[in-house]
């Protein structure tokens, strides 16, 4: 489990962009905490193997390692997972509800009936705000139902927005009720929003609405519309990663990074196989491709310099694993069988690489957290 | 987990006597979750160009000589693992002729077969053999996630048989004749998990008998393949209608049955259990979204009446919250 809370010496000494400004002296061998050792299962399994340990001698092991969950542990998993069950049962309770579109109400039923439930979760978050579950629970649920009643408007009007504008406006609207809710359950689901309104955006390639306005004069090319999809993700990434906050932890900020390069992947593809079906045929993007390896540079070298996580490295590797795997292909224009041979070969040597340098840094810098 | 650091740990290991003083020091570091994905996700899109190349290159046509390739190929990969189990390249390689190796003999199989039900119990019978013989950990994990699902296949199939060439449905999307009536899709639910749940339980149970024996090199792909196959396993089980309660009965009033899909929750949230009781995040991870994808599921399959899953989940989550924050004043 990563550490939750960073304790003092972390604040000081993690490397900052901030702190190296200001000309602190930034101790380049400290790790962060959560890069520190937890022994996994494998890991006590190899001890097990290595050691030749017996069951009585095992059983030690896995005490001292504080393997197994005590009864109070699982208590309390049991009782998060039943409040977590309980409060995403609600949300889907109330996007069902709106999607069946029922007959029996009239329009302004249907509006008051969403409108009571996100005035209702609006005024127990008021009562019993965050981070108190209850607060929390209540700020999602209304998250939730702002949602609901953007797609209920639609359907109702029947506005002719397109599906995107629907997701975008829900991630702008209820960006302040996710702000209030201080949990990553209510962060992640309005980074999976705020991606669903980029993918569509990118996917469906609309020429109207919110943001297509603000970019239109652009000219953006489609792999390179697709690659600022991903900046966007970066970016906020990066800012999380400077200044972390307790609503976004570990998991929050790679699944962040996993949006930001599957955008990378995608346009990646796209501008080394020369455009789609959907877009149109293009040539080689170079300047799309330029910027998706300046991407992939820059997270590479702040992840080498942090020393915190392997994951960012890993995720730029497999983006660079497919979109080599594409360009190769095309290189080759598929002349014979061999391409298919040369293609296994490049896919198992690039992974093999990979997953000897991630192995090997995730050796390197957890004997560099060792005091 | 303890916090505390490798070294530290070799250290209480020394003090409480579990190794010995002079024992030198072990180099246990696991490869991260993501990296074993992104290898395992490697291999099997390499295997898969390694088969299509080895189609195209000899013009290998009839299902013998599929077979006999599919079995060349999988003890190439046997005698590659065992050659150096430290060369990285070579382990990549042979878990991907491994899976070109699978693909071969799977396809010269059901080519053979005319019914899907002696196909399903073949490929779980292929599946357990990779399990046992290929010494390597994520081999034996991927034979493992594989064979669970073709555990689901066999049981499905054999209560509810299916015509030749249906092999995820049966004709016109009915299943023929099942063999217990309406009884059917709940035993054949039960017959398919219980067996797996009751093992699953049984290896974290006993986690400290086989860790301490060779049997750890089995049990613990084993352990990690029934995770997984628990959290995904029930969408096999159920394709795209729920099993053989038909399309025509889509948007009917409610009946019991429509809280049968949600029994695919219940089994990714004991995959979950399983994955916090062996302290994996990755796993419980992964559980929540199998959970996650379940629900979108419950929301497209036919059963009932969007009115009537909306009540389901409303009392489920009331009856969840309450039973929860119970829970957690006890706790306190």
């Amino acid at each position: 489990m990563p550490h939750k809370t960073r304790p003092a010496v972390a604040k000081t000494d993690t490397w900052s962009p901030a702190a190296r400004s200001r000309g602190r002296v930034v101790r380049r061998g400290y790790t962060a905490p959560r890069m520190q050792p937890k022994l996994k299962r494998g890991e006590l399994d190899g001890l097990a193997e290595f050691y030749s340990l017996d069951s009585r001698r095992t059983e030690t092991m896995l005490e001292l390692a504080e393997a197994r969950p005590s009864r109070a542990e699982a208590i309390h998993f049991f009782a998060n997972c039943l409040r977590i069950g309980g409060v995403l049962s609600l949300a889907s309770a109330l996007v069902f509800f709106v999607a069946a579109n029922w007959g029996r109400f009239a329009v302004v039923g249907r509006f008051a009936l969403v409108e009571i439930a996100l005035v209702g979760c609006t005024a127990v978050a008021f009562a019993r705000p965050p981070p108190e579950f209850i607060g929390r629970g209540a700020s999602f649920l209304a998250f939730i139902t702002t949602g609901a009643l953007l797609a209920l408007f639609g359907q109702t009007y029947q506005t002719g927005a397109d599906v995107y504008e629907l997701f975008l406006m829900w991630a702008l609207l209820g960006l302040p009720l996710v702000v209030v809710a201080q949990w990553s359950v209510a962060s992640a689901a309005w980074i999976l929003v705020l991606n669903t309104a980029l993918a569509l955006f990118c996917g469906a390639h609309p020429t109207g609405g919110l943001l297509w306005a603000a970019i239109e004069s652009r000219h953006l090319r489609p792999a390179l519309l697709i690659i600022s999809a991903g900046m966007i993700n970066l970016a906020l990434w990066f800012a999380l990663e400077v200044r972390p906050i307790g609503a976004a932890p570990d998991w929050v900020r790679r699944f962040i990074l996993s949006c930001a390069f599957g955008f990378g992947t995608w346009g990646g593809v796209l501008a080394v196989a020369g455009g789609s079906p959907g877009y149109g045929e293009s040539q080689f993007d170079a300047a799309s491709v330029f910027l998706l390896a300046i991407a992939m540079a820059w997270v590479g070298s702040y992840t080498v310099r942090r020393r915190t996580d392997v994951y960012p490295l890993a995720v730029v590797m497999g983006t660079f694993i497919i979109v080599s795997l594409v360009w190769l292909g095309r290189a080759v224009e598929f002349r014979d069988e061999g391409t298919f041979l040369l293609l296994a070969l490049w896919l198992v040597g690039t992974s093999t690489a990979a997953g000897a340098i991630l192995t090997s840094l995730t050796r390197r810098w957890r004997k560099a957290a060792d005091p | 987990m303890s916090s505390a650091t490798f070294f530290e740990f070799i250290a209480q290991l020394r003090a409480r006597g579990v190794i010995p003083d002079q024992a030198p020091p072990a180099d246990a570091v696991e490869r991260p979750w993501f990296v074993a994905l992104l290898q395992g996700a490697a291999g099997w899109l390499a295997g898969i160009f390694v088969l299509v190349f080895i189609g195209l290159a000899f013009r290998v046509e009839s299902t013998g000589a599929i077979f006999t390739l599919g079995s060349f190929l999988l003890v190439s990969a046997w005698a590659m693992y065992r050659a150096d189990s430290t060369a990285v390249f070579l382990d990549q390689l042979a878990l991907a002729i491994s899976i070109a190796g699978q693909f071969a003999v799977g396809w010269g199989i059901l080519k053979n077969y005319q019914s899907t039900l002696p196909a399903a119990a073949t490929m779980l019978a292929l599946q357990v053999l990779v399990l046992i013989v290929m010494p390597n950990k994520t081999a034996r994990t991927l034979a493992a996630v594989f064979a669970t699902v073709a555990w689901v296949f066999t049981i499905r199939l054999l209560l509810q048989p299916l015509s030749g060439e249906q092999f995820l449905f049966g004709e016109g999307h009915q299943a023929a004749a099942p063999l217990l009536g309406a009884w059917t899709v709940p035993i054949t639910w039960l017959v398919t998990w219980v067996p797996l749940l009751a093992f699953t339980a049984w290896l974290i149970r006993n986690e400290t008998y086989w860790m301490s024996s060779g049997l750890r090199a089995y049990a613990r792909p084993l352990l990690i393949g029934l995770l997984l196959g628990l959290q995904l396993g029930s969408a096999d089980a159920m394709p795209i209608d729920i099993f053989s309660l038909r399309l025509e009965h889509g948007g009917m009033p409610f009946s019991w049955w429509a809280l049968f899909p949600l029994l695919s929750v219940a089994l990714a949230m004991a995959s979950a259990y399983g994955a916090f009781l062996v302290r994996s995040n990755a796993l419980l991870g992964s559980a929540v979204l199998a959970a996650l994808l379940h629900m979108a599921r419950f929301y497209y399959l036919y059963g009932t009446t969007l009115m009537w899953k909306s009540l389901i989940m409303a009392l489920a989550g009331a009856a969840l919250l309450l039973a929860g924050v119970t829970l957690r004043k006890r706790e306190q």
